[in-house]
């Protein structure tokens, strides 16, 4: 309590540290006014403890990542917390604007990686003699890195979180574009190194899981501090005036991920079907996040999308077996998808809110359990429909290879180009359509559906239009689907997909295309990436989903419809804001 | 404002965001919408309306007729059927006998039609599209007269440029003219009050309508803030809409309306202009009982602001 008033000379030039009241009140306090001090020890002893060996012998599995037995190393975890470490102490000794936010970011940063691998080897070592000191063997890296950690974190909050600062420089236009370039190729291979961080898993490397977890939390950090300093919106400012360039640019960049160290042919796989859960999410988010209606059997419009394309693709099992040219049956597939989305949607002229949703989630049943009677012999029920043959143009084949010269390219990139190719386009489609009288239409039934009737919204007709080109996008996403996995069986469509392609829309955050995208990547690679923890990663799965809904229930990246709606009402306008309304005139 | 009406003494101090809409608005925007002919030929008609929930007589044969350019005032203690009347004329009710007519016409039966024909309303209680902006509120408003079909809506040709820009413009121009053109990038949650009754009057005219229903517009509003939307009706008329407007506020009935019709437990009970309803002994006895000649003084003094007990 006291600390306050008996500020170091250093401080004295600083504005005077906040006053904290509340748990742990005393000891911020008491940090507050030497806050940069404590974080520069932290960034240190994070530092230090990359360096200490992490494990007192080698685990069962093999050595674990990085050499932890050995003291200094500077690769993997070790080097992103180094990395942590110095930029702490760099932030705190320049003292950059909002350095405290910027701070408390990369402490957060620096905790995940000490306490992920902390954790996992003293799980898979048996006890915490894996970590501390035993057999005469030091092990203190772990417990040095987390106290370093933790104290960056205190220093960043008790020192005060400041106002993320917005930044906006006035600088010639050709260097914005450079820069623009080079944040999104950066991104690029942020991205690649994540998908590849631990590698793909199994017997090869099995501490993926643990060292993908540990990429992503100092990567968090990293991303966070970024944001803190207002560097980020510095980059969304700049994209959002060059957004026809940015978004060129960023296609193009996606395009390139198959010469990163992720062009491998199971990160094609695992990027196509991605793309593919993306372009039916962004499809569902028409229908959810714009028009409001939920739908809990979403993701049998894929199906159906899918059983027409394998139906039409040539393939022996099929009982029509006819082969249409691949871009005739994706216009296929998507009207198909479309009439049952209208046929689906139709119910929403009388039945709302909750009704709806067990309406759409019969209709989900419906479908599965047709599919897996292969009703019509058209699903092939419980055999699938195999060996759908890829898509061909002239004489190659899209899962071929590609050798261009000295340059290798893995088998299905022409796939990954298809698919970033039919997100963007949906995405095109879906911004379109939201920033129009339609979209606008769409959002009001959401909002307040009598008063939309009111203002001459059909709200009827337009209801099952959401219905009909959402399940069109899914469609389409089916058709690619069909012909990339070569197989098309019904179990490919139940419940749990659907609910996991919601929980990808909300996750990433209603309304909003990057979202959608974001949400359906977290939701399909990290599976992936968890494969070793089998009987735990649903449960990690879903305790992060809860994690999220608590913290952040905007979704990740906000629309400021649904920011608005979820937001506490501002103090001012509380005060002026809506006085008791008249009790209602009862008829 | 009009001047034949008598004008409170709060018009001074209005501040310049509550003042009456400027000419120039005014004017621009009635270049855009129709202007009145001035002719008070009957617009909006209703003939013997009754409305039954249950065994509840809402509405009993309820005849009226709205003129153009006119302001039409409907008071009522609380439970007399105004809102329930004005449900019937929006189409959000189905009559259980009598017809609605505009323009001669029967009124088509759901609301959204209702709007396509030109009739326009305002709820109660304030129904806004909370989380968009205020500017996004009008552009909803517009959706009825926009010619922009989902084709046009998915791949964004000069046509649908140009039906956007129309539809921006004459959005930013109504926000102007309810005088909220500073907040039109403000989330309609986020504004007072009284903005948000006003926001509702864009967005109804924005459907540019020749007869507009106001449900309690001044309702939970200081004397200023009353005063202010007395102008802006007074402006709306000035377009050409015919007014209808449903208040317990009598003296801001009285001092607006060119008629005031009384409805009593769903049934109309005098008609005429405000000093002769004003007069009348069976109003008073409707809205307070049994008539002590202090509490009519009362009303003639327009003291009473409430509706009173049933």
């Amino acid at each position: 309590m006291s600390a306050t008033t008996e500020a170091p000379p250093a401080a004295v030039a600083a504005p005077a540290p906040p006053r904290h009241t509340g748990r742990l009140a005393g000891l911020m306090n008491a940090v507050a006014p030497r806050a940069r001090l404590v974080a520069i020890v932290g960034g240190i002893l994070a530092i230090v403890g990359s360096q200490l060996p992490w494990a007192t012998f080698v685990l069962n599995e093999g050595a674990y990542p990085e050499l932890a037995t050995l003291p200094l190393g500077f690769t993997g975890f070790r080097l992103h917390l180094v990395v942590l470490g110095l930029a702490t102490i760099v932030v705190a000794v320049l003292r950059v604007p909002a350095v405290h936010r910027i701070v408390r970011a990369l402490g957060i940063g620096a905790t995940a990686v000490a306490v992920i691998n902390g954790l996992y080897i003293t799980a898979e070592g048996g006890g915490l003699g894996a970590i501390t000191a035993s057999d005469g063997a030091v092990a203190f890296g772990a417990v040095v890195a987390l106290i370093g950690g933790v104290l960056i974190i205190l220093a960043g909050a008790a020192g005060g979180v400041e106002p993320r600062p917005e930044l906006d420089w006035a600088l010639p236009l050709w260097i914005e574009w450079i820069l623009l370039v080079v944040i999104f190729v950066l991104m690029l291979l942020v991205v690649a190194a994540g998908l590849t961080s631990g590698g793909q898993g199994g017997v090869v490397n099995p501490y993926s899981g643990a060292v993908f977890l540990s990429f992503l939390g100092a990567a968090g950090g990293a991303f966070a501090a970024l944001n803190a300093s207002g560097l980020l919106g510095y980059v969304a400012t700049l994209s959002e005036r060059h957004r026809v360039f940015s978004v060129i640019v960023l296609l193009v960049v996606a395009l390139g991920l198959p010469l990163t160290s992720a062009g491998t042919e199971y990160w094609m796989t695992v990027a196509s079907n991605i793309g593919v859960y993306a372009a039916t999410a962004i499809g569902l988010n028409i229908v959810v996040g714009l028009a409001g209606l939920l739908d809990l059997g979403y993701v049998a419009f894929l199906g159906i999308g899918a059983f027409v394309a394998a139906n039409l693709s040539g393939a022996a099992a099929s009982t029509i077996g006819i082969h249409l040219p691949f871009l005739l049956v994706m216009v296929i597939s998507a009207v198909v998808a479309g009439i049952f989305g209208a046929i689906v949607g139709s119910p929403t002229l009388r039945v709302r809110g909750d009704y709806l949703a067990i309406v759409t989630l019969a209709f989900g049943e419906i479908f599965v359990r047709s599919a897996q009677n292969n009703i019509g012999g058209l699903t092939g029920g419980a055999n699938a429909i195999p060996n759908i043959p890829a898509v061909a143009v002239g004489g190659f084949k899209f899962n071929d290879s590609i050798t261009i010269g000295a340059l290798r390219l893995p088998s299905g990139v022409m796939y990954y180009v298809l698919i970033v190719l039919l997100v963007a386009g949906v995405m095109l489609v879906f911004g379109n359509l939201k920033n129009s009288r339609l979209g606008r239409a769409w959002i009001a039934i959401r909002e307040d559906e009598d008063a939309a009737a009111a203002m001459g919204i059909r709200t009827g007709p337009i209801k099952i239009l959401a219905f009909l080109l959402g399940a069109m996008l899914a469609g389409l996403a089916g058709a690619f689907f069909a012909h990339k996995t070569g197989v098309v069986a019904y179990d490919s469509f139940r419940f749990l997909e659907s609910v996991t392609l919601l929980a990808a829309v909300i996750l990433g955050g209603m309304g909003t295309i990057p979202g959608a995208v974001l949400g359906a990547s977290i939701l399909f690679v990290l599976p992936e990436k968890l494969r070793e923890f089998s009987d735990y990663r649903l449960l990690i799965f879903g305790l992060a989903l809860v994690l999220i809904m608590r913290f952040r229930p905007q979704g990740i990246v906000a629309d400021k419809h649904r920011k608005a709606e979820l937001a506490e009402i501002p103090e001012d306008a509380a005060k002026e804001g809506p006085g008791p309304l008249p009790t209602s005139v009862a008829p | 404002m009009d001047p034949d009406q008598p004008g409170p003494d709060t018009t001074e101090e209005l501040p310049p965001e509550l003042q009456a809409p400027p000419e120039e608005v005014v004017a621009v925007l009635a270049e855009d919408m129709h202007v009145a002919t001035g002719t008070r030929e009957p617009i909006l008609e209703s003939s013997g309306v009754s409305m039954v929930f249950g065994g509840l007589r809402a509405l009993n044969e309820v005849t009226f007729s709205l003129g153009e350019g006119e302001i039409i005032g409907l008071i009522g203690p609380n439970g007399a059927g105004k809102t329930t009347f004005f449900n019937c004329l929006t189409g959000l009710y189905s009559p259980t006998s009598g017809q609605v007519t505009l323009r001669g016409k029967p009124m088509p039966k759901d609301p959204a039609r209702v709007t396509a024909a030109g009739v326009a309303r305002t709820f109660q209680n304030i129904r806004l599209f909370p989380s968009m902006t205020a500017m996004e509120n009008v552009l909803v408003g517009r959706h009825v007269r926009m010619k922009q079909g989902p084709v046009s809506s998915l791949l964004h040709g000069p046509r649908f440029r140009r039906s956007e820009d129309e539809a921006h413009d004459r959005a930013e121009k109504l926000l102007a003219f309810v005088g909220l053109g500073r907040f039109s990038d403000e989330l309609a949650r986020n504004l007072p009050y009284g903005d948000q009754r006003r926001l509702e009057i864009a967005r109804a005219l924005a459907t540019d309508p020749s007869v507009l229903l106001l449900d309690e517009p001044t309702a939970g509003m200081n004397a200023q803030e009353t005063e202010a939307t007395r102008q802006l009706i007074f402006a709306i008329r000035d377009l050409g809409v015919s007014v209808v407007v449903i208040e317990h506020d009598t003296k801001f009935i009285f001092t607006l309306c060119d008629r005031v019709l009384v409805l009593v437990q769903g049934e109309l009970l005098v008609e005429g202009s405000p000093d002769e309803v004003r007069g009348d002994p069976r109003v008073v006895e409707a809205y307070l009982g049994a008539p002590p000649e202090e509490v009519e003084a009362q009303i003639h003094a327009g003291a009473t602001t409430e509706g009173g007990t049933d």
